[in-house]
């Protein structure tokens, strides 16, 4: 009954995932026209922009790696969202962990860059490299802070962490009890997503798009697939480790589009820096903010 | 590379055929998989004339595409829609035929501006192309000395409404029809012409080869073509291979 159960949730899981995260892509598109003044796609939209690059006549594959990347970039999110307890499904997060989980999410960035490369287009490869690049620096202050929680929480388990938060109602949020490591934790999540100002990799006038310049039809269609499943990872996790993840599906989704909605809002009221500036950037401030939350915990 | 076969005659049967599927469910697949192709229309806007600057008011708040789910892509691999603006030069006129092999079909052409549609006010210039569908089929023209953004918008609806009821296929023609294209753009390049997308094999993949997509001017490109080759990785910045060389002998060399 148990190993039924599982199954269950695996398969529910990252379909529950997609379907929130296609609302998120909508309201990433909505937030950007209503700060620009107009009305913005209709609500099916993101649904009918992957049904369409699904169903393109041409798909032009550069190859087995090719394709090979995108599977395996949809495939870690898919991963990931299975190890993140959703309200009443907890799926692989007792036995995954925070660790696992935050490995998981660098799979996507790798097969990416496996996929990318064989497409042989120099403006993929800086994008590329781009996308390293930012996921090394927006790496360091993410293990600083999942380092501060696992201290603080004394476990990597998720569903632990959560029910901790949740014992106490607001008072024994994460936000509450680590507001520096939440700071940081917001900045190193919008360069994780890729948002402005951290926008480097996904540069449509400067280098085409960068990863995406030679995907088309079905493997763009993946990337916006993936993209769902970025932004939920993304939230439900900032959810999880700083706002004691969901009592019920309501005030959990609550919480994800809201945390899911403060990087769109500021993405769009930026323009983009250099990746050296990007880099050193996120090298030092969340970095710094949180290492001193770190020390602010420890004595 | 592709092989000359024998020309299909006119009354030859179609590898694939067209029309109405007879099962149900397909029917309504098809149906669906329309209207998303009408509902999400990523254009790759062509700028190669003044037409381009009503683009940005038709894009932007006040006229806001994107709620017909149409946005701007940057590269031929994304787009659906090739957007020409404005009058194109021979020289131009390449760019805009290699962009437009490269785009994944379904793939849709709009002329805007009159110089698309008859040359315009370039009429008696010896360097623009004067009817765009002569190079490549074209599903919309929208004219206009420059068209307002109400009118690019009413053309992009009457497209969409083309799509959905199926009717917006001209990219087939291209295949079906390859001889007749090439022969004109031979006619404005040289007969050497040749694009690195190989034309006839995807008509033959696609299943849309038809009886104009050999003939003589095929035939002429044929003689000429030549196969395309990976580009040779090396570097040649004489300052570069200068101390390369250097650090082989002395460990390190001084740059000026
Ligand atoms: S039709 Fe007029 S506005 Fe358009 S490209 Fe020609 S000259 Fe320019």
């Amino acid at each position: 009954m148990d190993a039924l159960r599982l199954m269950l949730e695996l398969f529910l899981m990252p379909l529950v995932a997609f379907v929130i995260g296609l609302a998120m892509v909508l309201l990433m598109r909505r937030i950007g026209a209503r700060l620009q003044r107009r009305v913005g796609p209709p609500l099916l939209q993101p649904l009918w922009d992957i049904i369409k690059l699904h169903g393109k006549e041409t798909q032009t594959s550069h190859g087995l790696i090719h394709e090979i990347g995108i599977v395996m970039a949809i495939g870690g999110f898919v991963a990931a969202v299975t190890l993140i307890p959703v309200p009443g499904m907890n799926g692989l997060a007792e036995q995954g962990g925070l660790i696992a989980l935050i490995y998981m999410m660098m799979i996507p960035s790798l097969g990416l860059a496996l996929g990318v490369g064989q497409c042989a287009n120099p403006n993929g490869s800086i994008g590329i490299s781009r996308a390293l690049t930012a996921m090394l620096a927006y790496d360091i202050p993410m293990v600083i802070v999942v380092f501060g929680i696992a201290f603080f929480f004394g476990s990597t388990n998720l569903v632990q962490i959560v029910e901790a938060q949740q014992a106490g109602g607001i008072a024994t949020w994460g936000l509450v009890e680590m507001p520096l490591l939440a700071i940081a934790g917001l900045f190193a999540m919008q360069a994780m997503l890729g948002k402005q100002p951290f926008e480097i990799y996904i540069a449509p006038a400067e280098i085409a798009t960068g990863p995406m310049v030679e995907m088309g039809g079905k493997f763009l269609g993946g990337l916006f697939i993936m993209q769902c499943f970025q932004l939920y990872t993304a939230g439900a996790l900032y959810t999880l480790l700083f706002l004691g993840g969901g009592e019920n599906w309501l005030t959990f989704l609550i919480k994800v589009f809201g945390v899911v909605a403060i990087p769109m809002t500021i993405a769009f009221l930026f323009p983009r820096y250099r990746t050296e500036d990007v880099v050193r950037l996120v090298w030092k401030w969340p970095a710094m903010i949180g290492l001193l939350g770190i020390a602010f915990l420890m004595y | 590379m592709t092989e000359v076969t024998k020309t299909p005659a006119a009354g030859d049967a179609l590898p694939v055929k067209t029309g109405k599927r007879t099962n149900p469910l397909a029917n309504v697949f098809d149906e669906l998989v329309r209207f998303a192709q009408s509902r999400s229309l990523f254009m790759l806007h062509y700028c190669t004339g003044c037409g381009a600057i009503e683009l940005p008011p038709a894009m932007t708040s006040r006229f806001d595409m994107e709620r017909l789910g149409i946005q701007p892509m940057v590269s031929p691999r994304q787009a659906d829609i090739l957007l020409v603006t404005g009058y194109v030069s021979v020289k131009t006129l390449k760019r805009v035929i290699l962009t437009y092999e490269q785009m994944n079909s379904p793939k849709y052409v709009i002329g805007i501006c009159s110089c698309t549609v008859n040359g315009g006010m370039y009429w008696q210039s010896y360097a623009t192309a004067k009817k765009l569908n002569d190079y490549m089929p074209v599903d919309i023209y929208i004219a206009g000395c420059m068209p307002r953004p109400e009118a690019v918008i009413a053309g992009l609806r009457g497209l969409i409404e083309d799509i959905r009821r199926g009717t917006a296929d001209t990219w087939k023609d291209y295949y079906r029809r390859y001889d007749h294209y090439l022969g004109n753009q031979q006619r404005l390049f040289g007969e050497d012409w040749q694009t690195p997308t190989d034309v006839i094999a995807e008509a033959r993949h696609y299943g849309l080869f038809g009886p104009g997509t050999l003939g003589e001017r095929t035939a002429l490109l044929e003689r000429h073509q030549k196969p395309l080759e990976a580009l040779e990785m090396k570097l040649d910045i004489p300052e570069l291979m200068a101390r390369r060389s250097g650090l082989g002998s002395k460990g390190r060399t001084e740059v000026k």
